[in-house]
């Protein structure tokens, strides 16, 4: 198989064409929400939210098969920006308490799922996924699911942006936190619907941190972050699913479609890291007594310490 | 000794210690790097199988590759430790899920990694919980104090003259060390679990420092026990079952601090005349 087989002639085969054009809207809606999670600091609670999705899921699946997973899913998630948003304002220890929930719900989610017939087959679906085996009746949900977070997000960007950078001056102005909190929560927690039915619950993270965290690499504009998120979310999941394809054709490896994106995605941060350590090495060759400018876009939250490895820089 | 009896033996040990270890992580709040830990442990512990080695020696060597690339990412402008954990966590599980499509016909299977199987754990594995229970407890022993003094005022720490490095290290390692032991049992998506939610509930009721490192140990331990019982009664995996009897740990920890917190006793209110205020 040629390099163009697997790259653009693999798409016109039917399921692949449908897993592309699912992707790529998902990759570009979690890339602009993906951007926010990471001004704001929330992949612990994004985390939370792909665990609290799986009940949901499970339940949906063993009470309408695949047609209730995305409803199931939905019910779910939103249930779960409900709590974590109060959980996150309650203030106490939060991230012991995402960390609590997330495993609950994950545990009920398993429960659920090992009361069905083919625990085995079920519970890896909606761990990995089954982006080549979506059915042509579900494109147009998860398409408008994840429409509906873009919208939400879109709509209050510029006021999420004032939060993210001075919380106490947007809510000096008039704003709601709560409202924004909902509202973003909200739409992280579609995304993850979207997503979790097509690359499964475990690998939906990636979808979310790793786009925004190699857009923060790659510029240090503010309005740039959003559409360089959503390219390398984009090509990412393109190649993914070139190389899935072409490995499993090609040489015969039986690769789950969603971990190779995945793969994908993390070998494609590493690379922006590199590019982006071997730029600032020059840079400060070059003029040696200058320090670099702080960036246009520091990460602003408070967000909890969770590793002091890298504070204070 | 049964496999029953077994199991509970693996649940007090491995419960005791999640719980010791979880409150150092809680009080630290080092959960989502712990989190990470134990999802980024997956594809060392697939590779082990597919090797034939020991799976927590598989999973070891991947724990400190892990916290090598995490401690890297952590220090680069504008990325951060949740980042860092974040990219470790999903890459983990996406490796470790390649591994296994890979090589065909491994002889572990990915639910038994993922949500553990605790009727199904050797002497081995206990005697490595044991063991790793009793470092923690050897370790927080000796430096407790030092430890102490850390968490609670890191920049006091610093500005008494020591160093942060050796005690955020230790803290890593047994968090490292008490992930992997406790694989067998609840798995690599639940044993955060037993890390956080013993120490948080014990985090709520108990006051002191040292009230927490005793109370959580306990909590872990009969989480353990329940849920191995509940897992018989009611037919369903053990593994989520003691994750959900820690979380209902927590829950009436809750409880407790929010009825405690309510004013039970009625206090007169004091009336202070002139007359008694002549003459006290």
């Amino acid at each position: 198989m040629s390099l163009s087989d697997a790259l653009f002639t693999a798409f016109s085969i039917p399921f692949m064409g449908r897993a592309l054009l699912v992707m790529l809207v998902l990759a570009v809606v979690a890339g602009v929400v993906g951007v926010l999670v990471n001004l704001r600091g929330l992949e612990f609670i994004s985390d939370g939210l792909t665990h609290a999705v799986f009940p949901g899921l499970a339940i949906g699946l063993v009470l309408g098969g695949t047609a209730g997973l995305v409803p199931g899913a939905t019910i779910a998630a939103l249930a779960g920006a409900l709590a974590l948003t109060w959980l996150d304002r309650a203030g106490i220890t939060p991230d012991a308490a995402i960390a609590i929930v997330l495993t609950a719900t994950f545990s009920v989610g398993v429960i659920v799922v090992s009361k069905s017939d083919d625990y085995a087959g079920a519970l890896e679906a909606l761990l990995f996924g089954r982006v080549l085996t979506i059915p042509p009746d579900e494109v147009a949900p998860l398409v408008v699911v994840s429409l509906i977070a873009l919208a939400a997000t879109a709509l209050t960007l510029k006021q999420q942006l004032f939060r993210a950078f001075d919380a106490r001056g947007s809510r000096a102005s008039g704003n709601s936190a709560l409202a924004l909190d909902l509202v973003l929560n909200g739409a992280i927690a579609l995304v993850v619907v979207a997503a979790a039915s097509t690359i499964g619950t475990l690998l939906v993270l990636a979808l979310l941190i790793v786009p925004g965290a190699a857009a923060r690499l790659a510029t240090r504009r503010l309005w740039w972050l959003f559409p360089v998120a959503a390219l390398f979310a984009a090509v990412g999941s393109w190649l993914g699913l070139a190389a899935g394809f072409a490995l499993s054709v090609g040489a015969g490896f039986d690769l789950p479609a969603g971990a190779t994106i995945v793969g994908v995605f993390v070998v494609g941060y590493a690379v922006v890291l590199a590019a982006s350590w071997l730029v600032q090495r020059a840079r400060a060759r070059r003029n040696p007594d200058t320090r670099p400018p702080s960036g246009g876009a520091a990460r602003p939250a408070v967000a909890p310490a969770v590793g002091a490895l890298g504070e204070g820089r | 000794m049964g496999y029953f009896e077994r199991a509970l033996v693996a649940a007090v040990v491995i419960g005791a210690g999640a719980g010791f270890v979880g409150a150092l992580v809680v009080l630290r709040r080092r959960t989502f790097f712990a989190q990470a830990l134990t999802h980024g442990t997956y594809p060392g512990a697939v590779a082990a199988a597919a090797l034939g080695v020991s799976v927590p020696a598989g999973a070891a060597v991947a724990s400190v590759a892990l916290v090598a690339v995490m401690a890297g990412i952590a220090r680069i402008r504008r990325q951060g430790a949740q980042v860092a954990a974040g990219i470790v966590l999903t890459g983990g599980f996406a490796a470790g899920a390649l591994l296994q499509a890979m090589i065909p016909g491994l002889p572990v299977q990915a639910e038994s990694l993922l949500v553990g199987s605790i009727l199904t754990v050797s002497d081995a594995d206990i005697v490595l919980a044991a063991s790793v229970a009793l470092i923690s407890f050897a370790a927080v022993a000796l430096v407790g104090k030092e430890v102490a003094f850390s968490t609670f005022d890191p920049a006091g720490f610093r500005a008494a003259g020591y160093r942060e490095w050796p005690v955020e290290l230790l803290v890593l390692a047994l968090t490292a060390a008490s992930v992997v032991s406790s694989l067998p049992a609840v798995g690599a998506i639940l044993a955060i679990a037993l890390i956080a939610a013993p120490a948080a509930a014990a985090r709520l009721v108990v006051g002191s420092f040292r009230g927490v490192l005793l109370a959580a140990p306990v909590i872990g331990a009969a989480a353990g026990v329940i849920g191995v019982l509940a897992s018989r009664a009611l037919a369903v995996a053990a593994g989520p079952a003691i994750a959900l009897a820690a979380t209902a740990f927590f829950l009436l920890a809750l409880g407790i601090s929010k009825l405690r917190g309510l004013p039970w006793k009625r206090v007169d209110i004091p009336v202070e005349t002139a007359e008694d205020a002549r003459i006290a």
